[in-house]
């Protein structure tokens, strides 16, 4: 009896340390899981419709690329940029010209759900026109591509050096939706490293250092 | 088998089996997705700012009056490291350790956020109105006092002058915590005019100073560092430098760093001063003071050696003291007089305006208060309660004044005594600007909106007069109608404010003080004060905390005191042969009392180097909160508080302070002293004095290695390398092969110990910039502390003689590196580029590392610090990982900035210059004593740095080949043999 007693406490004991353990791992991540990782973000965005089919080079949105540590998401009023003219599908917008001009009307002003987003995270109203009883948020836009916090990667470096984005994104100008394409575990990091050091980038010698404090201090 | 059967019959075996599958289940489908991250980016991004760069804004450091030029480093929003601005004309690119420390001061989440009205939260209308109101009500008769401490701002004081114009019975009084009145109105006797002097040490070949502590706390010690250690580099070719004396009664910084130091009590001054001013007087031919000089306690050859060196460098030298007696500054300033010294080592035309505080104003509110003349106090930038003594008849007195303002940022002593408190920007979150020193006018500009709702003193004194103007809009206008004309700028207004904000600070002539001649007839030969055996009393402030202000910033209560090593206390410092007397050992309760009947009760610090009838305690403790600390560093079974409950961080010694001969004295004679029963332990950094091994310890046959090496200015002229010790060679050259053949850069380190005081920014700044934590009183006294600098600081000599050499040590980052050898998981290995990598993730935490490290610089995290203040955690930088329990770290020649600077480099494709990386301990510097560079650059500074005959590396006969070096102290002193710190002389263990 006394034995048995023991095992039930034994096993509590032990369902209980793997609940804490379960519970404790959820933080880990083991980098070559991520690869596929695709997450739904906030706004349908199109990485194949603008950087693919409309060939904007990924630089004019992630403008930090060359300069900083981090590539940087746009800032809402980037999408401004072209989205104060484009405020729907091409399509649609040439439709209700087209319907406007043969009832020899003003066009009416069509915005997409997804771009209704946008101007709702610059508070914007119908028109445009900055609304009065709101405030400008940001977009919580998922990150896709997560590296541990005592890793330093640094896309200044990497983009100075002439590594195409590519290299390490996957061909995101074909993806609907951005989809983690390599690893990023250490290891394929430091074969890359290892790799151009005698291939060089683009015909160029670089020099890619595989010194531990390179990502890690 | 089902799961009765499991409970009833399974084997152990088939039991672990069981349970080793459920368990790599639950690991793998623990594993299987990160948490979400999200990424919040800009709505508008501003112009210039890129996320992930640092943005240097320069600014002017708000920590003390000293106004030294900042650089605040400002990433994604948050200002987090700061910096020296290297363009700025008196501090000249270093910072010290309160200025290092202002971002955790601003990020203190208890910090008020909010007006206070009677101790209740407010709204600023509110108290806007209710304040207005009052004042409205004031008569012609009632007196409105404005208290504040220095006020270097040229803006401030005109919006507080233009605030109390508008009161008759108005009054400006300035409360220094740590007062140079007597220098000011010593200048007005002999000078007619009210003025602290700008001292420029890098005009003086001789400096004899009183006590002044101006490498560690007096005045401006930044901007006094880097003038003093441009006289401290003697070459080969040109072996000089400048001779420094100190004469004091306690162990300061500054005489820790003197070429001959004499113990000399406070009250003994005047008698030396008076034989110095006859001696020099005679020799220029000038009238000599009054009287007759009282006895000297010092020898007739040093008093004649001290006026020979004086007189030969008439003009060039430099005679100082932080008395606040006047009859001791008038001597001084004869002194200076005779020798010449105005013009060239002292400005009077373009005066200091660090100190301005006139204690006999302070003394006459004190007075006034307590007389119920007082209709409205407003108090900014000091603690009036904490500062000054009769804290009890002062608070009483300020219970019945009907109008109390205060615009400290917290709820301080003064402050809960306060009607209204109407808390101030923190430094960095404010417009403002700063005239340290005439003529050389700083600004300060925010980095970041305030955290809370806090408003700028300017701001709140101009709704007060009715006017709704920003500070921003009442510093410009000050500028554009004072500043700029000054200036003579020819350029438009914008174009002169856009350049003044972005280098900091302008230069604007003032109008020279208009001084008189000599009044020879105001210097008299003090009375003669027989000596007696009762002890006095030296209140001096430490580095790190100069006044109650910076209590609550942790990084400066576990800074260790670069003379006693100790952190979180104050404590009463006697000389060893004192506590002999008495049978007192550190760390015993010790009861000191004044003559006026105050009493502290603190524990005893036994401080070789100390007057043996003086007595020294640190002002700035005892701050009201800082109980808060009691619970700060690790919480563990063993863990004892860093603040005893019901107490504070140390005692306040301001009750102790005196009004006497028209200032606060902060010297005092007839003081007794008692033992008491009890003790309490002081946390230190360091316990050995020297370098020599106890004989009770020491195994038989033991070596002793010179770490570190001084020798004397006349035995450098003859041989550059003199002090180099005989090396044994002890054939260890074929342990590590050179496998390393560090191709590209090689990085590398110099430290010159001459020109290094042991003021421990370097530390504080270290700290800011790796993420060091903090880990309370208790850990330090197991010797647990985190710093990756520590600063050594060892005697040699004897008492009356004692010479001091500090010596920053952290991670050498040995070519051959004994760590590397033993790391089982190579958690430390070696870079290409010659650092010691210290790899957090991979380091399991077997402290062998650290045992065979020869240099102990290592660090280990034996607990998870402290960070769960949200707030505080946004001083964290993001360049650096921060550690977690079990892992060990140390120095890594701040890595990032290498990384940051190559990557920068190669995206300008300009090639990797010397200079274009600085590790944040040689940026701070204020002495410019540490130089870090490519030892593979022939031209680097570092590589013609470690060319100096006076380089040595530590323990370099092991043929560890450490990456820092140091070049040894020169002592400017005849005899030829310097003092050994690890062999000679009586050693004090």
């Amino acid at each position: 009896m006394q034995q048995r007693i023991i095992t039930v406490i034994l096993l509590i004991g032990i369902c209980f340390g793997f609940t804490m353990l379960v519970y404790g791992m959820m933080d880990w991540r083991l980098p070559d899981r991520e690869t596929g990782y695709s997450p739904e973000q906030p706004i349908d965005y199109s990485h194949r419709l603008h950087a693919g089919e409309l060939q904007i080079d990924c630089q004019f949105c992630h403008t930090g690329a060359k300069q900083s540590r981090y590539a940087g998401i746009p800032s809402s009023d980037v999408c401004m940029k072209c989205h104060s003219v484009v405020t729907s599908s091409f399509d649609v917008l040439q439709q209700e010209q087209e319907l406007a001009d043969s009832e020899q009307r003003k066009p009416q002003p069509i915005i997409s759900d997804k771009l209704r987003k946008l101007y709702d995270s610059l508070a914007l109203d119908q028109d445009l026109k900055p609304k009065e009883d709101a405030t400008a948020t940001s977009i919580p836009w998922t990150r896709v591509h997560n590296l541990p916090d005592f890793t330093y990667f640094n896309h200044s470096a990497h983009v100075s050096a002439g590594v195409t984005c590519q290299r390490c994104h996957g061909p995101v100008e074909s993806m609907e939706r951005v989809r983690q394409v390599e690893d990023l575990s250490m290891g394929w990091c430091v074969n890359c490293h290892r790799e151009v050091n005698k291939a060089g980038v683009n015909g160029q010698p670089v020099h890619a250092s595989t010194d531990c404090s390179t990502c890690h201090y | 088998m089902n799961y009765s059967e499991l409970l009833n019959h399974a084997s152990r075996r088939q039991f672990l089996e069981a349970a080793g599958f459920t368990m790599s289940l639950a690991a793998l489908s623990g594993c299987w997705r990160a948490p979400t991250v999200t990424a919040l980016p800009f709505v508008h991004q501003p112009e210039g700012v890129v996320p992930g760069r640092m943005m240097s804004y320069a600014s002017t450091c708000g920590g003390c009056p000293a106004g030294c030029g900042l650089l605040v480093g400002v990433r994604d929003g948050r200002p987090l490291k700061m910096e020296g601005n290297p363009e700025h004309p008196l501090s000249r690119g270093g910072l010290c350790a309160i200025g290092q420390a202002l971002p955790l001061g601003l990020y203190d989440s208890q910090r008020l956020a909010y007006p206070l009205r009677d101790g209740q939260q407010a709204t600023w209308d509110e108290v806007d109105g209710a304040i207005t109101k009052q004042l409205a009500a004031l008569g012609d008769d009632d007196a409105v006092v404005f208290v504040t401490s220095t006020v270097t701002s040229p803006t401030l004081q005109a919006t507080i002058d233009s605030f109390l114009k508008s009161f008759p019975g108005g009054r400006h009084v300035t409360l220094d915590a740590v007062s140079s009145s007597a220098i000011l109105d010593a200048h007005a006797e002999t000078h007619g005019a009210r003025l602290l002097p700008h001292y420029r040490f890098e005009q003086a070949k001789v400096i004899v100073s009183f006590g002044a502590d101006f490498l560690g706390a007096w005045i401006s010690p930044v901007e006094f560092m880097a003038a003093w250690r441009t006289q401290r580099t003697p070459t080969p070719d040109k072996p000089v430098m400048s001779h420094h004396v100190q004469l004091e009664g306690r162990m300061s910084l500054t005489g820790a760093n003197a070429d001959r130091r004499f113990r000399l009590a406070p009250s003994e001054y005047a008698a030396v001063l008076s034989h110095l001013a006859q001696d020099i007087g005679k020799r220029a031919g000038l009238e000599l003071p009054t009287g007759q000089p009282p006895k000297s306690p010092l020898a007739q050859s040093d008093l004649r050696d001290l006026g020979e060196r004086l007189w030969n460098a008439r003009g060039a030298s430099l005679v100082i003291s932080d008395s606040q007696s006047i009859a001791v500054q008038k001597l001084v300033n004869y002194l200076n007089h005779a020798l010449g010294n105005y013009g060239q080592t002292l400005d009077i035309e373009q005066p200091s305006r660090q100190r301005q505080a006139s204690d006999a104003d302070v003394a006459q509110l004190m007075a006034d208060l307590k007389a119920g003349k007082v209709a409205a106090l407003l108090v900014a930038g000091t603690d009036l309660t904490q500062n000054l003594p009769q804290r009890e008849e002062l608070a009483a007195a300020i219970k019945k004044v009907p109008l109390v303002i205060s615009f400290a940022e917290r709820a301080d002593d003064f402050g809960a005594l306060a009607h209204y408190i109407c808390p101030d920007n923190h430094p960095l979150e404010s417009w403002l600007d700063a005239e340290p020193v005439s003529g050389v006018v700083s600004l300060s500009q925010p980095t970041l909106q305030p955290l809370g709702q806090t408003r700028s003193i300017l701001e709140s004194l101009q709704r007060w007069q009715g006017r709704r103007v920003s500070a921003y809009d009442t510093l410009q206008a000050h500028w554009k109608d004072v500043i700029a004309k000054r200036a003579k700028t020819s350029s438009p207004f914008q174009v002169f404010w856009d350049q003044a904000v972005h280098n900091g600070f302008v230069e604007a002539t003032a109008a020279a003080a208009k001084t008189t001649d000599f009044q020879f007839d105001k210097v008299s030969f003090p009375e003669s004060q027989p000596a007696g055996e009762e002890f006095e009393l030296a209140l001096y402030s430490k580095i790190a905390l100069t006044d109650s202000r910076h209590a609550h910033n942790p990084w400066l209560q576990e800074l260790p005191d670069p003379v006693t090593k100790a952190t979180w206390d104050n404590y009463v410092c006697l000389s060893p042969a004192a506590a002999e007397a008495r049978g007192i050992v550190e760390g015993d309760l010790v009861k000191v009392t004044t003559a006026s009947g105050v009493s502290l009760e603190l524990p005893a610090m036994i401080q070789v180097g100390q007057h043996d009838r003086v007595l020294a305690v640190a002002l700035g403790y005892g701050v009201p909160g800082t109980d808060r600390f009691a619970k700060i560093g690790p919480q563990w079974l063993e863990a004892r508080p860093t603040v005893a409950p019901g107490e504070l961080v140390g005692q306040n010694a301001a009750p102790c302070i005196e009004y006497r001969d028209k200032a606060l004295q902060l010297a005092l004679t007839n003081v007794t002293l008692e033992k008491q029963p009890g003790r309490r332990d002081i946390a230190k950094t360091q316990r050995y004095p020297s370098l020599k091994v106890p004989a009770n310890v020491a195994p038989p046959g033991a070596e002793v290695r010179e770490a570190v090496q001084e020798t004397t200015l006349a035995a450098f002229a003859k041989d550059p390398h003199a002090g180099t010790p005989e090396v044994h060679d002890i054939g260890a050259g074929q342990l590590w092969p050179d496998d390393h053949p560090k191709l590209g850069h090689h990085w590398g380190m110099a430290i010159d110990l001459n020109c290094c005081t042991g003021c421990s920014a370097c530390l504080i700044a270290c700290q800011s910039e790796n993420n060091v934590p903090v880990v309370g009183k208790d850990e330090v006294r197991r010797e647990r502390e985190m710093h990756w600098i520590r600063i050594d600081r060892y005697y040699a000599g004897d008492d009356d003689d004692l010479q001091t050499v500090h010596q920053p040590m952290m991670c050498q980052h040995c070519d051959h590196a004994p760590c590397e050898t033993v790391c089982p998981v190579l958690a430390t290995v070696h870079g290409a580029e010659g650092l010691n990598e210290q790899v957090y993730n991979r380091c399991v935490g077997t402290r062998y590392c650290a045992n065979n490290c020869p240099y102990k610089v290592r660090r280990f995290n034996w607990f998870y610090y402290e960070r769960d203040d949200d707030l505080r955690n946004l001083v964290l930088n993001p360049d650096v990982t921060v550690r977690t329990r079990g892992v060990m770290e140390k120095c890594s020649m701040c890595v990032q900035r290498i990384e940051h600077a190559r990557i920068e480099a190669k995206r300008l494709g300009v090639p990797l210059a010397d200079g274009a990386i600085q590790t944040a301990c040689q940026q701070s510097c204020p002495s410019q004593a540490i130089i870090f560079g490519d030892m593979n650059d022939p031209e680097s500074r570092v590589s013609q740095a470690k060319l100096n005959p006076r380089r040595y590396g530590v323990l370099e006969e092991f043929n560890f080949q450490p990456s820092v070096s140091y070049q040894r102290v020169v002592r400017n002193r005849d005899e030829e043999i310097g003092e050994q710190h690890s062999t000679g002389g009586d050693h004090h263990a």
